[in-house]
């Protein structure tokens, strides 16, 4: 299953909050929506759920126009929240029957998330008597309960410890492993490289950045060189002028043209009593704060 | 339509589960089934008091007249007038008279000076009094029967001229007034609370949906159309539940203690009601609630802060007891028909009252009731799609309250 925005717009009132949105997941991948506060985001995946409509543009799977009594979308919204005054097993089973389950495979599903995710023994509680990550954890039940086509996660992390970060990343592995699309929102770089194969970075309403994850970090100019070594003096002292620190204390090489690589590689290991070498390729944070940033350079400036 | 069930049946079950909602539905039928009872546990606490079937010791009420020959007459007619009193002739000093009523051994004296004249004395004057009232009328009368005898006509032939009964028959064409007065009086007292409690509660409703942020998930999860349906009509059948539940034990407990209501003429017209205005009741009740329920939620949902909705739902509520004012000052001065109620009972925000009253208080022609009703039910339904548009537009502004101006363009565009 292909899920594609195709040129979405949308303005609310004077203020234009998506200009041109294009971007496509694959069922059996996950897909990273990236993009600082205020960049889009959610408004893309509002309008991807149909709680409004796009100005103008189209959501397709496989090529055609949605039909949303037939796909089911599972969504964990970022602004987490469900009822609190109310018995869980009743709101989980009220939320996937919306969804389009018979009470019956509601509740059966419900069960199965619980013990999956080790809810079980709060099954008859009230929402309000968990922990705040309890709680998250009976959020993520309400958008996959009712065996969504696509999961959309929206900072499905924060507010985690590292063990249930654990346990969701099996689950998330799990849902891609099931042949769903999978959609993230992150500002958690490390879990967005952890996951996403293709990603797409909005700023200001617009795409500035979409591709395989891979691509995109190849396509950058590798003429940068990445050296870690116990004794940085003399390298340093060499290569003054090229060579920049990093900040988890490597060495970035700057090299004058593509054609030097293997030269001062060869003289690197030759010359030099280092641990690594290897040609730098930037994180995603790094890609992330290159285009998202562009608002905050232009802020700056 | 099926999530609209799903919807309805969760919202539904709340009211059921909610124990506040629970508890005051029980303790209004506990008050209802204590009022309708009085009357028999006050009768079996009477007679186990008067076991050996003394009649009650009556309060004494003094008479002297001061032209010793008026007292015969005197002391009859008021005997006559005062039967829950025992009435005793006295010729003692006014002094002593007044000590003995502060003493408490007589309640009151008349002390008659004249022909036409009295002083009446009481301790403390209950503003219910009107025992002067009655003894004018017993003076009057001893003295009209005076002057007749005087005339020459005798004393049979003047108590016959004095005691004439006049027959009279009244036939009503159209309704009867003082019968419908008090249930017309209660049904639209239980309209005007109804609605207002559950308005609010339909507001409130929402507005925690949307600051717990369970509509985040929620309206991702249903139409707006379906939640607002749902919401409002299953908030009206729990309101109707309380109604049924409240005057069907009325009602129940009413027919259990009948025979000891039989002279309560007012309690007796309330539960005399006849089943068609119960159906306009019904069909009134519905629509009105409808149409203020979907605009408590319209608002409900443009509220991010429940402090807030007190402020926000403030314009309904004002308009709501407007029409109720306006109903009530028309239905107490007995003239329903005025120009201004007439055209109340077509305006969709007040005709659930204004028409049912002028129903129950006076004759209304077939035409104009189903005109009334058939404008209720078109703009319950456009006032219900709006609202869901607004709802869909409001529940997902956060921040301050949104104006009206901006929710309408919004909606417009949405």
């Amino acid at each position: 299953m292909v899920l594609e925005l195709r040129n979405i717009e949308k303005s609310f009132g004077e203020k234009r909050v998506l200009t041109g949105v294009s971007f496509k997941a694959e069922s059996g991948k996950a897909f990273g929506l990236l993009g600082r506060n205020g960049a889009g985001k959610t408004t893309s995946i509002r309008i991807l759920m149909n709680v409004f409509p796009a100005d103008c543009g189209e959501v397709l799977v496989d090529g055609k126009n949605v039909d949303y009594d037939k796909l089911r979308i599972g969504y964990l919204p970022e602004e987490r929240g469900l009822y609190p005054k109310k018995i869980i097993v009743d709101q989980l089973t009220y939320f996937a029957e919306l969804k389009g389950m018979s009470h019956r495979e509601a509740v059966k599903s419900v069960d199965y998330w619980l013990g999956r995710l080790g809810m079980s023994e709060y099954r008859n509680k009230r929402l309000d008597t968990l922990s705040k990550g309890n709680q998250q954890k009976i959020q993520l039940i309400t958008a996959l309960a009712h065996n969504p086509d696509i999961v959309i996660l929206d900072e499905p992390f924060s507010g985690l410890d590292p063990v249930n970060a654990m346990l969701l990343k099996d689950v998330v592995k799990e849902q891609i492993s099931k042949n769903k699309v999978v959609l993230f929102s992150s500002h958690q770089m490390n879990y967005i490289e952890e996951f996403c194969d293709s990603i797409a970075i909005l700023n200001s309403g617009c795409v500035a950045l979409q591709g395989e994850l891979h691509d995109i970090k190849r396509n950058y100019v590798r003429d940068r060189l990445v050296v870690r070594t116990e004794y940085p003096e003399q390298i340093r002292k060499d290569f003054s002028g090229s060579c920049t620190d990093m900040e988890d204390g490597g060495l970035i090489i700057q090299l004058k043209s593509l054609d030097d690589k293997k030269a001062v590689m060869k003289k690197l290991v030759d010359d030099y009593d280092i641990d690594e070498v290897k040609v730098f390729e930037p994180s995603l944070n790094d890609i992330f704060v290159e285009y998202a940033g562009g608002l905050a350079k232009e802020d700056a400036k | 339509m099926r999530q609209f069930g799903k919807i309805f049946k969760f919202e539904f079950k709340y009211y059921l589960k909610n124990k506040v909602f629970i508890s005051v539905t029980i303790f209004l039928v506990l008050l209802i089934a204590g009022v309708m009872f009085f009357p028999r546990v006050m009768n079996v606490v009477k007679s186990d008091e008067n076991g050996d079937n003394e009649p009650k010791k009556k309060s004494v009420m003094l008479v002297k007249a001061e032209q010793s020959e008026q007292s015969d007459m005197v002391l009859e007619a008021f005997v006559n007038s005062f039967a829950d009193y025992d009435v005793q002739l006295t010729e003692e000093e006014t002094d002593a008279v007044k000590d003995k009523i502060i003493s408490g051994e007589a309640e009151c004296a008349f002390v008659v000076t004249g022909a036409t004249s009295y002083t009446y004395y009481v301790d403390n004057l209950s503003i219910y009094d009107s025992k002067t009232e009655v003894a004018d009328e017993a003076l009057k009368s001893v003295y009209q029967m005076n002057a007749i005898v005087e005339s020459g006509i005798t004393m049979e032939g003047a108590q016959e001229i004095m005691g004439v009964q006049i027959e009279g028959t009244t036939e009503k064409l159209g309704v009867d007034q003082m019968q419908n007065y008090w249930y017309t009086y209660i049904m639209i007292f239980a309209l005007y609370m109804v609605i207002l409690l559950y308005g609010q509660m339909v507001a409130t409703n929402v507005a925690s949906e949307k600051s717990s942020r369970a509509m985040e998930l929620l309206i991702t999860s249903a139409k707006p159309v379906s939640m607002m349906f749902g919401k409002v009509i299953a908030s009206c059948l729990a309101g109707l539940i309380q109604l049924v539940a409240v005057f069907g034990s009325a009602f129940l407990f009413f027919n259990v203690n009948k025979s000891y209501w039989a002279d309560n003429m007012i309690v007796g017209s309330i539960f005399d009601m006849p089943p068609s205005l119960l159906g306009f009741m019904l069909i009134f009740f519905v629509l009105g609630f409808f149409i203020y329920a979907f605009l408590y939620g319209a608002i409900g949902s443009t509220v991010s802060k429940l402090e807030d909705i007190n402020t926000s739902v403030m314009p309904i509520t004002m308009l709501f007891i407007i029409a109720f004012m306006v109903v009530m000052f028309s239905f107490a001065s007995g003239t329903v028909d005025t120009v201004l109620m007439k055209v109340c009972s077509f305006i969709p925000f007040t005709s659930s009252m204004a028409m049912f009253t002028r129903i129950a208080m006076s004759t209304v022609p077939w035409y104009e009731i189903v005109a009334s009703i058939v404008i209720l039910i078109g703009s319950v339904v456009g006032v219900g799609v709006v609202s869901a548009k607004i709802y869909r537009v409001g529940v997902l502004l956060y921040g301050t309250t949104p104006k009206i101006g901006s929710v309408i363009k919004a909606v417009r565009k949405g």
